[in-house]
C-alpha cells in the first residue's frame, strides 16, 4: 500500500546506524548497554508512553527476568535460549500478579502497589542470600558461547547479539503499535471513558498492555544479566525505577524511537560525566529537571512535533495520506 | 415499535433522588427529545442507560432484552452509542484516527498483529462518518487543535462511528453559535434516517423542529409526553419549564 | 517503646506528604530528601551555634523556605500541565538535592550523638522511656496538634480544606491558590525536616537517610488515606509499631512487611482507612 512504501524506509534506517554503533561509542559494552536499556524503556514506554499508566515498579521484572536468567545459567547450567526464555517468562508470569493486583485501583494508587510490589521483590531477594547472593547480587554467571566461534565474552560478539534480538523486538513492537490493539491502547490512554463508552474493555486493555510491557521489560533483564555475568540487587531496587523513568521521558514518552534515543543520551551522559566530575546523578538530575520543565516532549516528541506542525501549516488536501 | 424501554427506573444518591421512578420508552426509527430544566436528571437517565453507572432500582430494556446491569463498554456492544454534553475526544489523535478508533472497537481490538492502515472496510467506515460530519478537510489534523463546532462535529461522529442502532445524545447544540446550531441540527436530521435517537436538549427551537416526540423532565419525574405540538399547548409544562417563554 | 517514637517520625512525614497531596495533587518524591536536608540543617546549625533548641527550629524553617522557593521555580510552572509532570521532577530532586549534600559534605555523612540533656532514660511509672524517644513523641505530638489546629481552626486552614475538595472554586472566590499552595508545600516541607532534624541524633545523618524514609512515608499516607491528616496519624503510628516489631526479629526484611500491608490496605479500601477521593 502506498502509506507503507512512504514510511517504511525511515524505520529501517536504524539498522545500519546500530550496525555502526559500537564504532562510535567510546566502548561496545556502553552500546551493548544502550540496546539493553533501550529495550528496557522500549517495554516501558508501552505501558507508560502508550497506554497512559504510570509503573513505579517495573525494575520487578527487569530483576526478574536477569535473576531467572542468572540462575538458570549459573545454577541449572542450561542452554542459554532456555535461561533467556526462562528469565522472559518469570518477568512476565510476575507481571501477571502485579498487574492483575496493582489495576484494581487507579492513577497514584497504581503506582504506588506497582512500588510496593516492587520493594518487596527487592526485600525478599535480599533475605533469599542463596538464590540471590543477597547484597552481593548474583556473580560468577558463566560466559555464553554459541555455535559457530560466537562468544557473548567478547564485546563485539555480545553487542551484535543483542542487535540481533533488538531488531527482531521493534520490529514486533512497531507491528504491535501499528495494529488495532495498538490503536486501543492509545485510546485508553486519550480518554478512557470515551474509549468504554465506544466499547473498548479497558480494563482488559490495560492487563494486557501491562503484560506485554513486563515481558519485553523482562527480557532486557536477561540480557542485561548474560551481558554483565553479574546480577546486583539493584536490578530490583530504587534506581532502576527511576532510571527507565528518566530514559523513557529524556527519549519522549509516546514515540517509537523514544526509548532508544533516551537510552542513548543517558548512558553516554553518565559516561561522560563520570569522566568529568565523580558525580553523575546530579547532571543526570538537572537534565531530567530541565527536559521536564523545558522539552516535556522528550527528544523524539519534539521532532514528531515539529514534524507535524510542518504538515498541518502546509495543508493536506482532502483525501491524500 | 418499541426498542427501548425502562421501567421504574430510579437514581438516588444519597438524599437526592435524581430519577424518580420513570417509565420511558422509545420506538424504533424516531428522533425524540428529552427536555427540562437544569437537574431534572436528563444526564442521569443517560448514563444508567448507557451502563455508566447502575441504577438504584428499575429496568432497562433494549430490544427485549434486559440491559439494567450491563457495564458500559457491553452496553456500547449492545449497538447503543452516546455522544456527551463536554466534549469527550480523544486529543492527541488525528480526527480520522478518532474516528477509526470508534470504527475498529466492535471487531479486532485484539489483534496484535495487522496494520490497521490496511483493514480496508474499518478504513472505509471511519471515512464515511467523516464526511457525514463534513470533517474531511480536517482529516489529519490533531482532534485537540480544532475548533469547538469542529470538535462537537467529532463529538458526534465518534458516536456514529461504532454504527449504533440506538443513539444517545447529551446536548449536542451545548456552547454552539445560532449558525452552527442550525449545521449540527441538519447533521442530525441527516443521520436520523435509519437511526434511534433520543436527544437531550435545551433550545426549544431545536427541540420543537426536529423530534418526533417530546418528553419532559421534572425534578426525576415525566411531566409529560407527545408530540411536540401537545407540548407547546400543555398547561403544566408551560408553568414550569418554558413559563416566561412565549412558546 | 521504639514504636511510638518511630511513628511519631512517620507522622511527621506522612502528614507533610498528605498535605502536599491533599492540596497540591502533587506526589512529592523529593520528601525523604528534605528529611535529610532537615537532618543535615539541625546537625551543622547545632554544630556552629551549640544550641540545642535554636538548630531544631532553625533548621526546618530553613529548609522550609528552601522547599517552597524550589516549588515556586521548578514545580509551580507544571501546574495544569499532565498530573505526572509534578511528580516526575521531584523524582528529579531527589537526585540533585542528594548529589548537592554529597558533594558538599562527602558521601559518609556523620556521627551523631543524643545531646547530653536527653541522654538516659525516665521512669514513667508503668515503664521505663530513653529520654530522648520520648522527647521525639511529645515534640511530634505538639506540632501535630498545631497543624490539625491550623488546618480546622483558622481561617487559612479552612481555605486549605476548601481547596482540597474543589480548587477552581477556591480561585473564583479571589483567593491567591498559588501563593496558597507555596504555603502549603512549605508546612509539608517544614514538617519533613522536623522529622529528620528530630530523627538525626538517634540515626545520623548520610545523604541516603531519606531514601527509604520517603517510601515508608508513602506505605503509611497510602495506609492512613491520601490527604486525610487522622490516617496520617493512626497510620503513622501503626506502620511505626509493625516496623518496630518486625526489625526485631526479621532484620531488614522486617520493612517488607509495611508493603504487604500497604497492598492489603490498598486492595480491601477504596482510598485507605480514612481516605477520600
Amino acid at each position: 500500500m502506498k502509506t507503507n512504501k512512504k514510511i517504511e524506509w525511515p524505520y529501517w534506517v536504524h539498522v545500519p546506524i546500530l550496525i555502526l554503533l559500537p564504532f562510535i561509542c567510546p566502548y561496545s559494552a556502553l552500546a551493548t548497554n544502550i540496546l539493553i536499556y533501550g529495550i528496557f524503556a522500549m517495554g516501558f514506554n508501552l505501558l507508560l508512553g502508550y497506554t497512559g499508566l504510570l509503573s513505579f515498579g517495573h525494575a520487578s521484572f527487569f530483576g526478574l527476568g536477569a535473576f531467572t536468567t542468572g540462575l538458570f545459567l549459573l545454577k541449572l547450567k542450561t542452554h542459554v535460549g532456555v535461561a533467556i526464555a526462562a528469565g522472559v517468562l518469570m518477568a512476565t508470569l510476575g507481571g501477571v500478579v502485579i498487574g492483575y493486583i496493582s489495576l484494581k485501583r487507579r492513577e497514584v494508587y497504581f503506582a504506588m502497589l506497582t512500588l510496593a510490589f516492587s520493594q518487596l521483590l527487592f526485600f525478599i531477594g535480599l533475605q533469599m542470600k542463596d538464590l540471590t547472593g543477597g547484597d552481593n547480587g548474583l556473580a560468577g554467571i558463566p560466559i555464553v558461547k554459541l555455535p559457530l566461534g560466537i562468544n557473548l565474552g567478547r564485546p563485539l560478539h555480545s553487542y551484535y547479539f543483542m542487535f540481533v534480538i533488538f531488531i527482531v523486538v521493534s520490529y514486533f513492537i512497531r507491528r504491535l503499535l501499528k495494529s488495532p490493539f495498538g490503536k486501543a491502547m492509545q485510546a485508553v490512554r486519550e480518554n478512557e471513558n470515551r474509549a468504554t463508552s465506544c466499547g473498548y474493555n479497558t480494563r482488559r486493555i490495560k492487563f494486557i498492555s501491562f503484560i506485554l510491557s513486563t515481558l519485553i521489560s523482562g527480557l532486557s533483564g536477561s540480557l542485561y544479566c548474560i551481558q554483565l555475568r553479574f546480577v546486583p540487587l539493584e536490578t530490583l531496587g530504587l534506581n532502576t525505577n527511576g532510571e527507565v523513568i528518566f530514559m523513557t521521558l529524556i527519549g519522549g514518552l509516546g514515540t517509537f524511537w523514544g526509548p532508544l534515543v533516551g537510552s542513548s543520551v543517558f548512558l553516554l551522559l553518565i559516561d561522560l560525566t563520570s569522566k568529568i566530575i565523580e558525580r553523575w546523578e546530579l547532571i543526570v538530575g538537572l537534565v531530567f529537571i530541565g527536559f521536564i520543565m523545558f522539552l516535556n516532549r522528550g527528544i523524539c516528541g519534539l521532532i514528531e512535533k515539529a514534524r507535524s506542525a510542518r504538515k498541518q501549516r502546509r495543508g493536506a488536501p482532502a483525501g491524500s495520506v | 415499535m418499541k426498542i427501548l424501554e425502562t421501567k421504574e427506573l430510579t437514581k438516588s444518591f444519597g438524599g437526592l433522588t435524581a430519577v424518580a421512578g420513570v417509565n420511558y420508552q422509545a420506538n424504533q426509527g424516531e428522533l425524540s427529545t428529552i427536555i427540562g430544566p437544569n437537574g431534572a436528571g436528563k444526564t442521569t437517565f443517560f448514563n444508567m442507560i448507557a451502563g455508566t453507572f447502575p441504577p438504584t432500582s428499575g429496568e432497562i430494556w433494549f430490544r427485549g432484552e434486559n440491559i439494567t446491569h450491563l457495564p458500559a463498554h457491553e452496553v456500547s456492544r449492545k449497538s447503543i452509542a452516546r455522544s456527551y454534553q463536554i466534549i469527550n475526544i480523544f486529543p492527541n489523535l488525528t480526527v480520522f484516527e478518532n474516528l477509526r478508533i470508534a470504527s475498529q472497537s466492535r471487531k479486532v481490538t485484539y489483534n496484535f498483529w495487522k496494520d490497521v492502515e490496511e483493514l480496508e472496510d474499518i478504513n472505509q467506515k471511519a471515512t464515511k462518518v467523516l464526511e457525514t460530519m463534513m470533517l474531511q478537510d480536517r482529516r489529519e489534523t490533531l482532534a485537540a487543535s480544532l475548533p469547538y463546532g469542529e470538535q462537537r462535529h467529532l463529538e458526534i461522529g465518534i458516536a456514529l462511528a461504532t454504527e449504533p442502532e440506538l443513539l444517545l445524545m447529551d446536548e449536542p447544540t451545548a456552547g454552539l453559535t445560532p449558525d452552527e446550531t442550525i449545521r449540527i441540527m441538519e447533521l442530525i436530521q441527516t443521520i436520523a434516517r435509519g437511526l434511534t435517537i433520543i436527544l437531550v436538549a435545551h433550545d426549544m427551537d431545536v427541540v420543537m423542529r426536529v423530534s418526533d416526540r417530546i418528553t419532559v423532565l421534572h425534578q426525576g419525574k415525566i411531566l409529560a409526553e407527545g408530540k411536540p405540538g401537545d407540548i407547546q399547548k400543555n398547561e403544566e409544562v408551560q408553568r414550569v419549564y418554558l413559563g416566561g417563554q412565549r412558546y | 517503646m521504639i514504636g511510638l517514637s518511630l511513628g511519631v517520625i512517620y507522622v511527621l512525614m506522612a502528614s507533610g506528604l498528605s498535605i502536599i497531596f491533599g492540596l497540591l495533587r502533587v506526589v512529592n518524591f523529593a520528601h525523604g530528601t528534605f528529611y535529610m536536608l532537615g537532618a543535615y540543617g539541625f546537625f551543622y546549625i547545632l554544630t556552629l551555634s551549640g544550641h540545642f533548641w535554636v538548630a531544631l527550629v532553625a533548621a526546618p524553617i530553613t529548609i522550609a523556605a528552601i522547599g517552597m522557593l524550589t516549588e515556586i521555580v521548578t514545580i509551580r510552572p507544571l501546574y495544569g500541565t499532565t498530573e505526572i509532570n509534578p511528580l516526575l521532577l521531584t523524582l528529579g530532586l531527589t537526585y540533585v538535592f542528594v548529589d548537592v549534600i554529597r558533594i558538599s559534605f562527602g558521601l559518609a555523612g556523620e556521627p551523631t550523638s543524643i545531646p547530653q540533656g536527653f541522654a538516659g532514660a525516665i521512669d514513667l511509672g508503668f515503664m521505663i522511656f530513653p529520654k530522648y524517644r520520648f522527647f521525639i513523641i511529645l515534640v511530634g505530638a505538639a506540632v501535630i496538634s498545631l497543624v490539625w489546629l491550623f488546618v480546622n481552626k483558622t481561617n487559612i486552614g479552612m481555605v486549605i480544606r476548601a481547596g482540597t475538595k474543589d480548587s477552581e472554586m477556591v480561585q473564583i472566590l479571589g483567593i491567591n491558590v498559588r501563593r496558597l499552595w507555596t504555603m502549603v508545600f512549605g508546612i509539608g516541607i517544614a514538617l519533613a525536616s522536623l522529622a529528620g532534624a528530630l530523627a538525626a541524633p538517634i540515626s545520623g545523618i548520610n545523604p541516603e537517610m531519606g531514601e527509604f524514609t520517603v517510601i515508608e512515608a508513602f506505605v503509611v499516607v497510602v495506609v492512613g488515606g491520601m490527604g486525610s491528616l487522622a490516617g496520617s496519624v493512626v497510620a503513622g503510628l501503626l506502620v511505626g509499631e509493625i516496623v518496630a516489631i518486625t526489625t526485631l526479629y526479621y532484620g531488614q526484611a522486617g520493612h517488607a512487611s509495611i508493603f504487604a500491608l500497604m497492598v492489603i490496605v490498598l486492595l480491601t479500601t477504596r482510598y485507605g482507612l480514612f481516605g477520600e477521593a
